[in-house]
This record gives structure tokens, sequence and C-alpha cells, in this order.
């Protein structure tokens, strides 16, 4: 089964972009090999896109302060802590995971982050910074090693 | 010297979501305000790209509403290019409207007002999360409102092109004609939403209505403000979610004006704060009064709450008799209690779905007409809708091509933001005893949140995607001197 790729932001407001923009960078690169999906969705709302997939690689932007824009970060999802939060839109990985579990829902077993340092300034209509902009092909290039690494392990093991 | 208290429920966007509250000399609260997430940059973005994109590109301005967006754009196009629909694309539009309806009050029940009322305001927070929801309403539930979400997202994906990115309404109609087989699948979607929210009135009943502890909290003061209420209603002042006049009553229920959108700068002003970059809303003829409520302020609000008081009904059988049992169980109209905004979400979920079956039966959508082609010359349009959130207005200025010279977008959550004011500054007023905050500040400024349901859509979601709450106190040099958080 292909696994799925998720490129998660908003092209309209600055370097919240960059998740979309890989997203179609792979979508014309690795079409045979991953369903590649660009979404605005966060929350709740995204758990429907997940189901049904064994393996998936989320793309996005991650705001720390703590490096420099532009640095490319792999996530370990078992880090993440659950979301508690006063509006479903925030929702993260965790709590989707663990309503997938909760309903027995078909949701990947294996779960990989790859995330942009971004500036943090975001206005609709302000264009991707420089730093941002020119991790884009490394980004791509990280995620297709994820790929091909997958390819080379059956699902079976990876799950 | 004042000393300031900031309540920061922020993901990473400045300023975004923050609340301030403002302690006198003697440790009690001045005043208390809450800055809502406002679309920033829209105006600058907008100008010179062609009106016509529009549709397209604001949906993208937020991940939580989108058709919304679509729709508001699209009524806005047909406006400004003087055209009107023919009937069949009106209808095919509603009933998409309402089909995204029903998805979007089904989720916000379940995952939203569910950790309050279904698990419980006093249970403790651990459980107050979808998981408690979950163990409360059963698996069964859990996977009933998933897998109605996913029928009716098909059926918006099978008219519009897409859920998220809408490319269906065009200025003058719709882009695709629907088939008979279509018709069918509206008609199955549309049964099976009925029979749900027929489910979510009566689980609200047996899980709220039946506990005297729930309806109590619902109808205390903390959270009673007597404000004006507005909404878009009917010919026969009934609710409507896409189409009709704009309908204000005051805080005895009394209409005070009925407007069409077109006169909207005539009736609402946008009131500035120096200490905010948001705006708020207000009636501009009763006028500014501050942060206060009552009929001598011109505060008012939108969203479920506010519909169910400013129409005169609900033009569906069920949500009618739903609508009647709600005003008489919370005291007559208007009901002024923010958390009854719950209830209210749910009885327009059931209409939502009565009127996407009464439009999918309707043999007009199947028509071919979908479109009447515009010819005027383009100038100004101004378009409304009722977004889930509360009414959304977008107004376009264009040169004689359609190319944007002026744009602006009032979004739901600003019509509501001085009446979510109130609501943060009552909470302060009532935990905030001798400058100290009690952790319940939390608890209780986060079920006004999720009533209200601020939308930050308009803002990102990047990791990691967390809204924390932070409550500082300050003293008057302005040092920390407590802080409570909920990460």
């Amino acid at each position: 089964m292909k696994p799925l790729v998720i490129g998660l932001g908003n092209d309209l407001m600055g370097d919240d972009a960059i998740g979309i923009l890989a997203a179609r960078s792979l979508k014309e690169q690795v079409a045979t090999r991953a369903d590649v999906v660009e979404s605005a969705l966060h929350g709740v709302a995204l758990l429907d896109i997940f189901i049904g997939y064994r393996r998936a690689i989320i793309i996005d932007a991650i705001h720390t302060g703590t490096r420099p824009p532009g640095s490319i970060l792999d996530i370990d999802p078992a880090t993440l802590e659950a979301t508690v939060s006063p509006s479903p839109h925030f929702s993260g990985l965790p709590e989707l995971q663990t309503i997938a579990r909760e309903l027995g829902l078909d949701f990947p077993k294996d779960v990989r982050i790859v995330a942009v340092e971004v500036s943090g300034a975001f206005e609709i209509g302000r264009p991707i910074s420089p730093a941002v902009a020119e991790a884009l092909v490394p980004l791509v290039e990280r995620v297709k090693r994820l790929l091909a690494d997958w390819e080379k392990k059956p699902e079976t093991e990876a799950s | 010297m004042s000393r300031h208290v900031t309540i920061d429920p922020i993901t990473r966007l400045e300023g975004h979501g923050k609340i301030d509250i403002l302690l006198n000399d003697s440790g009690g609260v001045d005043r208390a305000y809450f800055q809502v997430p406002e679309v920033r940059g829209f105006e600058r973005f907008a100008q010179g790209r062609p009106a016509e994109d529009m549709p397209q590109i604001t949906p993208r301005i937020c991940g939580v509403c989108p058709m919304a967006h679509h729709m508001a754009a699209t009524k806005t196009l047909d406006n400004l290019y003087h055209v009107d629909p023919p009937v069949s694309a009106r209808k095919i539009r509603e009933m998409v409207y309402s089909t995204f309806y029903v998805e979007d009050h089904a989720l916000h029940f379940f995952f939203l007002g569910g950790p309050d009322f279904v698990v419980g305001p006093t249970a403790p927070k651990a459980e107050r999360n979808i998981l408690g929801v979950l163990g409360k309403v059963g698996k069964e539930v859990g996977l009933e409102v998933i897998g109605v979400r996913k029928q009716l997202r098909e059926l918006i994906t099978l008219a519009s092109g897409k859920v998220i990115h809408p490319v269906f309404g065009l200025p003058g109609g719709v882009s695709k004609v629907l088939t008979k087989d279509d018709q069918q699948k509206f008609i199955a979607g549309a049964k099976h939403a009925v029979e749900f929210g027929k489910f979510c009135l009566k689980a609200f009943d047996d899980l709220v209505l039946k506990n005297k502890e729930y309806v109590d909290l619902i109808t205390s003061d903390g959270y009673t403000h007597k404000t004006y209420y507005m909404g878009l209603v009917d010919k026969n002042n009934k609710i409507n979610f896409y189409d009709g006049d704009l309908r204000v009553v005051d805080p005895d229920g009394k209409e005070y004006v009925k407007f069409p959108a077109g006169k909207y700068l005539d009736h609402i002003a946008e009131h500035v704060e120096p200490w905010s970059f948001m705006k708020f809303s207000y009636l501009k003829n009763v006028g500014w009064k501050g942060f206060s409520d009552g009929p001598q302020s011109g505060i008012m609000a939108v969203a479920p709450l506010a519909r169910l008081n400013a129409a005169a009904g609900m033009a569906t059988p069920i949500a009618q008799e739903a609508y009647e049992k709600y005003f008489s169980t919370l005291g007559g109209k208007p009901v002024h209690f923010t958390l009854a905004t719950h209830w209210a979400r749910l009885i327009e979920l059931v209409y939502a779905a009565e009127r996407m079956l009464e439009l999918a039966n309707d043999p007009d959508i199947l028509n071919p007409d979908v479109r009447t082609i515009p010819t005027a010359t383009p100038d100004e349009g101004i378009g409304v809708v009722e977004a889930p959130r509360g009414t959304l207005f977008h107004h376009y200025k264009t040169d004689a091509r359609g190319i944007i010279t002026q744009a602006n977008l009032i979004v739901a959550t600003q019509n509501n933001s001085a009446r979510i004011s109130l609501s943060v500054d009552k909470a302060a007023r009532t935990l905030i005893k001798n400058g100290k905050a009690d952790d319940g500040i939390l608890n209780m400024v986060e079920m006004a949140f999720r009533a209200y349901d601020p939308c930050n859509g308009c803002a990102t979601h990047a990791l990691p995607g967390k809204m924390p709450l932070v409550v500082r106190i300050y003293d008057a040099d302005h040092q920390l001197v407590q802080e409570i958080r909920r990460d």
C-alpha cells in the first residue's frame, strides 16, 4: 500500500506555505510511490485523511523560536504532548491517534513528521521568507529519503 | 496605577487570542478584554486581483469554514456583476451550504460542546476532552459522527469539487449541473442527516436537560449578557443561513431593525480600542457605550444563540418543535445565556438537515440552467451568509474590468468580539479577588470560548498545534506575581 504524504499549511500566509509547497513539489516527483495531499485543515478535521493508510509523513511548519528559520527537523510523534486546548481546531496528532485507537479506526501505525522552523510572521499575502524558501529542496529530499527507506522495509516490519 | 493580568491562549500568532485583564489598585478588576484573531492583510492582498478569484482565494484564508467564505464571496460576485442566479443555482447552493452546516455543527457539538455538557462541567479536567465524550456516549456514537460527516463531505465534493477549496460558486450561478444520480445521493445523505439530528437532540435531552445541575449552569448569571442579536432571516422571519435580510432584535426580543446586506454600513460600525489591533462590531445607531450590555449599549451577538433570538422561528417542522421547546425551557425569548449556544447549535443542525432534504427533493435542482452569464460592468458588491460561527460579510469594489480596488471582510468572530469580551470580563470579575486569579478562571473562560467558538482558523495551524492558556498577573511595577497555566 502506498504511504500518505500530507503537506499542511496555508499558502497565503508567509512561511506557513512551506508544507503546501513541499507537497506540490512531491506530487510531481513521487506520484507513483505515495498519495500526496495538501491541506489547510487542522485538528479533528484531519482525521478522515489518515484513515486507511499504514504509513504517513506529515510536512508542516514549526515555530519554536529556538532555531534559525529554515532548519529542518524530524519530529518523533511520540514526543508530542497530548493537546488540551479550548478549541478542537488545535487538536494535535496524539489526540487524533487516541481517537482513532478508541474508535478502532484504521489509522497509520507509522507516522513521521518533518517540519521546517519558520519565522513566525504570518499575514495574508506575505511572501515566504528567503531562509524558509531555501529549505524547500532539502525538505523534499528528506521526504523522498524517508519514502525510499520505507520501500526497502516491508510494511509488516514497519508496523 | 493599574495592574495587568494576561491570559494568553495563543499558538504562535502574535497578538492573537490574547486576553488582557487590568486590575485596579485594590486588586479588583478594572476591565478585561479578549482579542480574537482578525483577518490581517486581506485588504492589501485583494487589491489588484480579479474579483472572480475571490471565491477560490477567500476559502484559503480559513481552514475551518472554507465553504462559508466561498459562498459569501460568490454572493458578493452576484451583487458585483448585477446578476441574479437562476432558481436552480440558488437552490443547489443552499443545499450544498446546508450540507456543510450539518457536518460543521456536528463536529462542534461532539468535539467542542461535549467536554462541557456530555462529560459534565464538574468532571475532572482529564476527562473533559473528546475521549471523555466517547466514554460517555459510546463508541458507536463516535463512529456515527465520523460516518455522517464523511458522507456529507463526499456530497459536498460531488457538487463542488473540493470541500476545502470549493470550485463551485460562480457569479450568476454554479459550475455544475446535478444528475439524477447525484440527487439520489443527496436525498440519502439528507435522510441520514435528519436522523442524526434527531439523535443529537435526544442526546442533549438525556444528557443535559435531564440534569438540573447542567441547566442551572446554562442559566447562571456568570454566562448571561443582555445584548442585541443579529441573524439572517427569510421573508417570514425564519432562520436562513444562505440568504435573506439581517434582522436585529433588542435585549427584550423586539425587532430593532431589519435591513438587506447592502446596507450593512448604515447599521454596523467597528469600534477600535488603542490597546487592540482588532475591531469590535456594534450597532451604529444604538452607539458604542463601552463594554456593557443592556438596551443602551450597541453590543450585539451573532451565531446560533443570536440567530434563534433574531428569528421568529425555524422553517422546518422538527427544528421548529425543538425551537419552541428551547424557549419554553429557558424562560422565553430572547435567551441571553451564552452556554445555551450549544443547544441552539443542535436545533440549527436539525434545520440544516431538514432543509437539505427539502432541497434535495426539489425538482428544480435538476434544471440544467444553472447560470446567468453576467453582462453588466462590475463596480461594487456586498454579500452576506450566516457562517456557522455567525454573520459573515464580504464587500468588494472594483474597476470596470473587475479588478479589486478595495475589499473588506467582516468575519463572524469580529461580529461577536464585543460580547466575547463581556464574557471574559464577567469571568474575571467573578474569579479575581484581591489581585489573585482563581484557577477556575481558566475553566470559565474556556467554557465561554467553546460556546462562541471564536474562530482561530484564519490563523495558521503550524506545529506544535497547541493552544495553551496562561494567566499572568503583574503588580503595579510590572513584576510577575502569579502565573496559572494550562499547556
